[in-house]
C-alpha cells in the first residue's frame, strides 16, 4: 500500500499505442512477454505503467494478427520462456502504425494548444 | 495432442477442456511472475513479498488467461457444443413452438416415408427377376372387346409353336390343389404352369431342379415344384423330399425341386406349382388361363404385338367356329402386375405430398414467426460486436436440433407405418409384391432432407434479418416493427388450407363411395352363412356321378347337423374375384354367327343353394332332385338375362342353348325358374345376366360349400370339415370363411383408400389449423398496442373478436375458394376409384366448406379471445 502514490503520476496506456509500443520494442530483436514489459517501462523513463496482465492478450492478438510470432527458448538462467519476434507483416504494420501515431500526437498538439 | 471429439466429449459438464494453448497461456504467465519475483529479490525483497508484488502487478490472473485465450476464438466444436446446449434451452423456454414443429416434421416424413415406401415396393421397383422388361403376359381379346381374357390352352400351343418373339412362352392357371399327407388332406393354392414358366421367370430352384421340356410331355409322369414356404410347413424342410413321391390332386407325382424363399408370380397366391402336360387335341379346352412370356434380346413390344395380332388373325381363320374375331394382346408383366393399384396409389401419394407441402408451409410458418419474435435479439447480438457468421451458425444449429428430433421420430413413425399400411390389406386380396415393401433409405433421405432443407433456410431468416436496415431503427422498434413476413404468413396459410380442402374432398368422396357400395344390396344375405371352396380330387372322381353324388352327400349330412338351416353348393362364390362365362343364346332364334353370341356368365349350382344363400326365387320352380343326369336338362336364368333375352315375354319353358359342354347335344336347357339378380363380379359392378346349370346334370371339379347357420357361423366351421372328412377322408378344404368376409374382403381396397386418404386428409386438416392457430396466434401478439389502442377508443369485446375471427375466416375463406376450384379441376382424377358418386357431388363439396369454416372459426377463436383479454393499460406501457 506504502508504494500506490509513488505510480501517480505514471499514464495509464491508452487502448491501441500498447500494440505499438510492442513492436517497437520487438524491433530491436525477440523478447519474451516480461522482458517486453521491463523494456516499454525503460524505455519510456519509467512513466508509461504498463499493467502486465494486459501484455499478454495484446501479444496473443498480433500473433494471430500475423504480426509477430512465437517461439519457446531457454533463458540465459535456464528457463523455458516464450520469445516474441516481429515477422514482415509486423515490420509493415509497425511503419503504418507509427506514422498514424505521429499524425495523432501532431494533431492532439494543436488541438490542445490552440494558436 | 487431443483430438477434437475427445475434448468435446470431456467438456460434458465442467467448464470448458484444457488444451494445449490453454497450457502454454498458462506457462507464459507462470514464468512472468517467476521472473518478476527474481527481480524483486535481487532489489533485496523477501521472496514471499516479492512473489505477492509480481501477482499485484500483474493483475487478475485468472481473468488475464481468460481474454488472453479468448484473442484466439473458439474451437468450431466448442461452438457447436454451445450452440446446442443453447438451442436446447431457447426450445426448452418455447414448449409449444418445439412440439408443434417437431409433431409436425415427425408426422410428415413418417406418413411421407411409410406410404412412399409401399408405392415405390408395389408400382416403382422392377419385378425382382433378371431382365424384367423383357417379361410379358399375352392374353386373347374377345370379339366383346376385352383385350385381356384368359387364354385357351389351345391356342396356347398354337401361340408357342408359331410366335418368333419370344425365347419362353408359358402358360400358367391358379387352382385349389389337394395335398395327401400323414395329417390328412388339406388343398393349398396351387398354380398349374408349363414347363417353360421357371426359364420363362428366369428363376432357378432352392433345391432339386425346375422342370425341362420333356416334363411337359403329354406322356410324362406327372412331377410338381414347391414353394419354399410350403416346403418347410408341410414337408419339414428337408432336402430329402426332392426326388420322392407325393399325392397331389390323389396322383402319385414327383418332387422335382423347390423354389427359394419368396418366389412368386405378381398377383397370384401360389404354395405350389403343378406342372402343365397340355396336349393337342381336337377341343381348343376352355378359355381359362394366363401366359407369360419372355422377349427375345432386342424384340420391341410393338414386333411382338403385331407377330402376335397376326398369328391370331391366322387361327381365326382356320377354326372360325372357336377363334372368329378373337384377337391377342401382349401387355409387359410389370404394367399388368401394379396396373390395377396404380390409380389408387398415385392419389394416395399425391395426397402424401399435400401433407409434405403443408407441413412445409406449416415450419416455414413457424419459423418466420419465430425469427419475427427473435429479431429483437439478434439486433442487439449484431450491434454488441456479434459476428452474423456467429448467429447464423447458431440458428442454424437450433433449426438442425428440430430437424434431428423431428427426423428422428419421424424414422420411427415410417418404420411402424409400413407394416400398418400393408395389414390394411387382407390376405385373400394380396397387393402385388407387398412382401418385398422395406423402408427404403433413399425414400427417407429425400422426405427428411426436403423438410431439414426447408427449416434450415428458414431458421436462418433472423439473422439475415437482422443484417439488414439499420440497426437503430431494428432496435427502436425493439423488433415488434417486423411484421413486413405479415403477407408471407398469410400467403402460406392460404396455402395450407388449400391443399387441406383438396385432400378433404377426395377423402369425402372416397368415403361416399364407401358408403354406397356399402348399401349396395348384393342379391343375397350374406349374414350367418359360412363358405368352404374346395377341389375335388380329379383322380377320384373322374366318374360324372361320382363327382355329383359326394357334393349332395356332404350337403345332405350338413343339413342334418343341428343349426344348419340350409346348405348347396356353387362352383365359384359370389364376390370371390372369378366367374365362368361362355356362348349362350335363344334356340327359338337363329343361331349367331361365329363372334356375335351374346354370352352369359354361368354357375354351376346345387338344390338348397338359392335358400342357403337367401337368393330370391322370382318364378318358375327352383332345382331339385328330378334335375339329374339324364333327365331334361334345365336351368335357372337371373333376372338380368330375362331382361336381355326376353324382354317382354315369359322366359319359362324357354330353351336357351348353353355352351357347356363339348357336345353340342348337352348345351341344350330348358329354364324352369327366374331368380334375382346376384352382383358376382364386385358390389360396384352391374349384375351380368347369369345361367344356374344344375350340378347333378353339369358335374363341376370345384365346388364352394355354402351353409347358413341359426347361430354364429364360425361355429359350423368343424362341423363342415368333420362332415367332409366323413364322406371322403382324402379330399381336403381350401378355406372356410363366413360369407361376410368375402363380401368385406371384396370392397376392401376401395375401404383401404377411403382410410388411407381420410388419415392424410385429417392429418392435412390438423397442421392447416395449427398453421393458422398460430399465424393467428402470432398477429395478436404483434397487436397487442394496436389492440390496446382500439380497447381504448371504446372498441367493445366483440368488435375485438370479430377483428380476429375476421382474420381467421378471411384467411380460411380464401383457400377454400382456391381448394374447392383446384378440387373441381383435380377430382376427375378420382373418378376410377368412385362409386356412386360424381367427382363434383355437390353435397361433398358443401359438406366440406362447411366443416373448414367450423374448424377455422375454432382455430381462430383461441387468439380471439386472448385479443379480448388485452389490457390497454398494459399493452400501452408496454412500450
Amino acid at each position: 500500500m506504502t508504494r500506490r502514490p509513488v505510480y501517480r503520476d505514471r499514464i495509464e496506456l491508452l487502448q491501441g499505442t500498447l500494440d505499438l509500443l510492442i513492436l517497437r520494442t520487438l524491433q530491436w530483436g525477440p523478447r519474451h512477454g516480461h522482458g517486453i514489459g521491463l523494456a516499454i517501462r525503460a524505455n519510456s523513463d519509467d512513466v508509461l505503467q504498463v499493467d502486465h496482465g494486459s501484455l499478454y492478450p495484446a501479444l496473443h492478438r498480433l500473433q494471430r494478427q500475423g504480426w509477430i510470432d512465437s517461439e519457446w527458448k531457454t533463458t540465459e538462467n535456464k528457463q523455458r520462456a516464450k520469445y516474441y519476434r516481429l515477422t514482415a507483416a509486423g515490420r509493415k504494420g509497425l511503419a503504418v502504425e507509427q506514422s498514424r501515431w505521429e499524425r495523432l500526437v501532431a494533431a492532439m498538439a494543436r488541438a490542445m494548444r490552440p494558436a | 495432442m487431443w483430438d477434437p471429439i475427445q475434448r468435446a466429449w470431456a467438456r460434458r459438464g465442467r467448464g470448458r477442456v484444457r488444451t494445449a494453448r490453454d497450457e502454454e497461456i498458462e506457462e507464459e504467465i507462470r514464468f512472468h511472475l517467476a521472473e518478476e519475483a527474481r527481480l524483486r529479490v535481487e532489489r533485496g525483497l523477501a521472496p514471499e513479498e516479492a512473489e505477492a508484488a509480481a501477482h499485484r502487478d500483474f493483475g487478475n490472473v485468472l481473468r488475464v488467461r481468460e481474454v488472453t485465450r479468448a484473442m484466439w476464438g473458439r474451437h468450431t466444436l466448442e461452438n457447436l457444443a454451445q450452440d446446442l446446449r443453447f438451442a436446447f434451452r431457447q426450445l426448452h423456454r418455447s414448449p409449444g413452438f418445439a412440439l408443434v414443429t417437431v409433431g409436425t416434421l415427425a408426422l410428415a416424413i413418417g406418413a411421407t416415408t411409410a406410404l412412399f415406401t409401399v408405392v415405390d415396393g408395389v408400382l416403382l421397383r422392377p419385378l425382382p427377376f433378371p431382365d424384367p422388361d423383357r417379361l410379358v403376359m399375352v392374353f386373347e381379346r374377345s370379339p366383346r372387346g376385352n383385350a385381356t381374357n384368359s387364354v385357351s390352352p389351345g391356342n396356347y400351343l398354337d401361340w408357342r409353336d408359331r410366335a418368333k418373339s419370344f425365347e419362353h412362352l408359358a402358360l400358367l392357371q391358379q387352382l385349389p390343389t389337394n395335398v395327401l399327407g400323414p395329417e390328412g388332406a388339406e388343398q393349398v393354392f396351387g398354380l398349374r404352369v408349363s414347363a417353360e414358366f421357371f426359364d420363362a421367370l428366369g428363376v432357378g430352384p432352392f433345391l432339386g431342379r425346375t422342370p425341362r421340356h420333356a416334363d411337359g410331355d403329354p406322356n410324362a409322369p406327372p412331377s410338381v415344384v414347391l414353394g419354399h414356404a410350403l416346403w418347410q410347413a408341410r414337408f419339414g424342410g428337408q432336402a430329402g423330399v426332392v426326388g420322392r413321391q407325393v399325392s397331389i390332386n390323389g396322383t402319385p407325382s414327383e418332387v422335382l425341386g423347390v423354389m427359394p424363399p419368396g418366389f412368386s408370380f405378381p398377383g397370384i397366391r401360389a404354395e405350389l406349382f403343378l406342372v402343365l402336360r397340355p396336349q393337342r387335341d381336337s377341343s381348343r379346352g376352355g378359355r381359362s388361363f394366363v401366359t407369360v412370356a419372355r422377349l427375345r434380346e432386342e424384340v420391341p413390344l410393338a414386333q411382338a404385338q403385331a407377330e402376335m395380332s397376326a398369328i391370331a388373325a391366322r387361327l381365326a381363320a382356320e377354326d372360325p367356329a372357336y377363334n372368329a374375331k378373337w384377337g391377342a394382346t401382349v401387355v409387359r408383366l410389370q404394367d399388368h402386375a401394379t396396373g390395377s393399384v396404380r390409380p389408387a396409389l398415385l392419389v394416395l401419394l399425391g395426397a402424401v405430398l399435400c401433407v409434405l407441402l403443408i407441413a412445409c408451409a406449416n415450419i416455414a410458418c413457424l419459423l418466420a414467426m419465430r425469427a419475427g419474435e427473435r429479431a429483437r435479439e439478434m439486433t442487439v447480438r449484431v450491434a454488441l460486436g456479434a459476428p452474423r457468421w456467429r448467429l447464423v451458425h447458431q440458428l442454424a444449429v437450433e433449426s438442425l436440433a428440430l430437424a434431428g428430433v423431428g427426423g428422428a421420430l419421424g424414422l420411427l413413425l415410417a418404420y411402424a407405418g409400413v407394416p400398418a399400411i400393408l395389414s390394411l390389406f387382407p390376405a385373400s386380396f394380396p397387393l402385388p409384391r407387398a412382401e418385398e415393401v422395406a423402408v427404403d433409405v433413399r425414400v427417407l433421405a429425400v422426405t427428411a432432407g426436403l423438410s431439414i432443407g426447408v427449416g434450415l433456410v428458414l431458421g436462418m431468416l433472423p439473422a439475415w434479418q437482422a443484417g439488414r436496415g439499420r440497426m437503430a431503427d431494428l432496435l427502436r422498434a425493439g423488433g415488434r416493427a417486423l411484421t413486413g413476413g405479415a403477407r408471407a404468413r398469410s400467403t402460406l396459410v392460404v396455402v395450407e388450407v388449400t391443399l387441406a380442402v383438396v385432400l378433404v374432398i377426395g377423402a369425402g368422396l372416397l368415403a361416399r363411395s364407401l358408403a354406397h357400395l356399402h348399401a349396395v344390396d348384393p342379391g343375397f344375405r350374406p349374414e350367418r352363412v359360412l363358405a368352404a371352396q374346395m377341389l375335388l380330387v380329379p383322380s377320384r372322381y373322374q366318374d360324372e356321378v361320382r363327382r355329383a353324388a359326394v357334393v349332395e352327400q356332404i350337403l345332405e349330412g350338413l343339413r342334418a347337423v343341428p343349426g344348419v338351416s340350409a346348405a348347396g353348393s356353387i362352383h365359384f362364390l359370389p364376390l370371390s374375384g372369378i366367374h365362368s362365362g361362355t356362348g349362350a343364346h335363344r334356340l327359338d332364334r337363329p343361331v349367331p354367327s361365329p363372334g356375335e353370341d351374346p354370352g352369359a356368365g354361368v354357375s354351376v349350382i346345387t338344390p338348397g343353394y338359392l335358400s342357403a344363400m337367401g337368393i330370391p326365387l322370382i318364378a318358375g320352380r327352383d332345382l331339385d332332385a328330378r334335375d339329374r343326369l339324364g333327365a331334361a336338362r334345365v336351368a335357372l336364368v337371373n333376372q338380368t338375362l330375362v331382361r336381355d333375352f326376353y324382354p317382354g315375354e315369359d322366359p319359362l319353358g324357354k330353351r336357351l342353348f348353353v355352351e357347356w359342354s363339348d357336345d353340342e347335344e348337352d348345351c341344350r336347357y330348358e329354364i324352369v325358374g327366374v331368380v334375382g339378380d346376384v352382383r358376382h363380379d364386385g358390389l360396384h359392378a352391374a349384375p351380368e345376366r347369369t345361367v344356374f346349370l344344375s350340378n347333378a346334370q353339369a358335374p363341376s371339379f370345384i365346388a364352394s360349400l355354402v351353409v347358413r347357420t341359426t347361430g354364429h357361423p364360425a361355429l359350423a366351421a368343424a362341423a363342415l370339415r368333420e362332415e367332409v372328412r366323413r364322406v371322403d377322408p382324402e379330399q381336403g378344404l381350401l378355406s372356410v370363411r363366413p360369407m361376410e368376409g368375402v363380401v368385406a374382403d371384396s370392397i376392401a381396397r376401395p375401404r383401404l383408400q377411403a382410410v388411407l386418404l381420410g388419415g392424410f386428409a385429417a392429418l392435412a386438416l390438423v397442421m392447416a389449423c395449427l398453421g393458422l392457430y398460430g399465424a393467428l396466434a402470432y398477429s395478436v401478439e404483434q397487436r397487442r398496442r394496436e389492440v390496446g389502442v382500439r380497447v381504448a377508443i371504446g372498441a367493445t369485446p366483440r368488435r375485438i373478436l370479430g377483428l380476429v375471427l375476421g382474420e381467421g375466416l378471411r384467411l380460411t375463406g380464401a383457400g377454400l375458394a382456391i381448394g374447392l376450384l383446384l378440387a373441381l379441376a383435380l377430382t376427375r382424377y378420382l373418378s376410377a376409384l368412385l362409386f356412386g358418386v360424381t367427382p363434383t357431388d355437390p353435397a361433398v363439396y358443401l359438406g366440406v366448406g362447411t366443416l373448414l369454416l367450423a374448424v377455422a372459426a375454432a382455430a381462430s377463436y383461441a387468439p380471439a379471445r386472448r385479443a379480448m383479454g388485452v389490457d390497454p393499460v398494459v399493452a400501452l406501457r408496454d412500450d
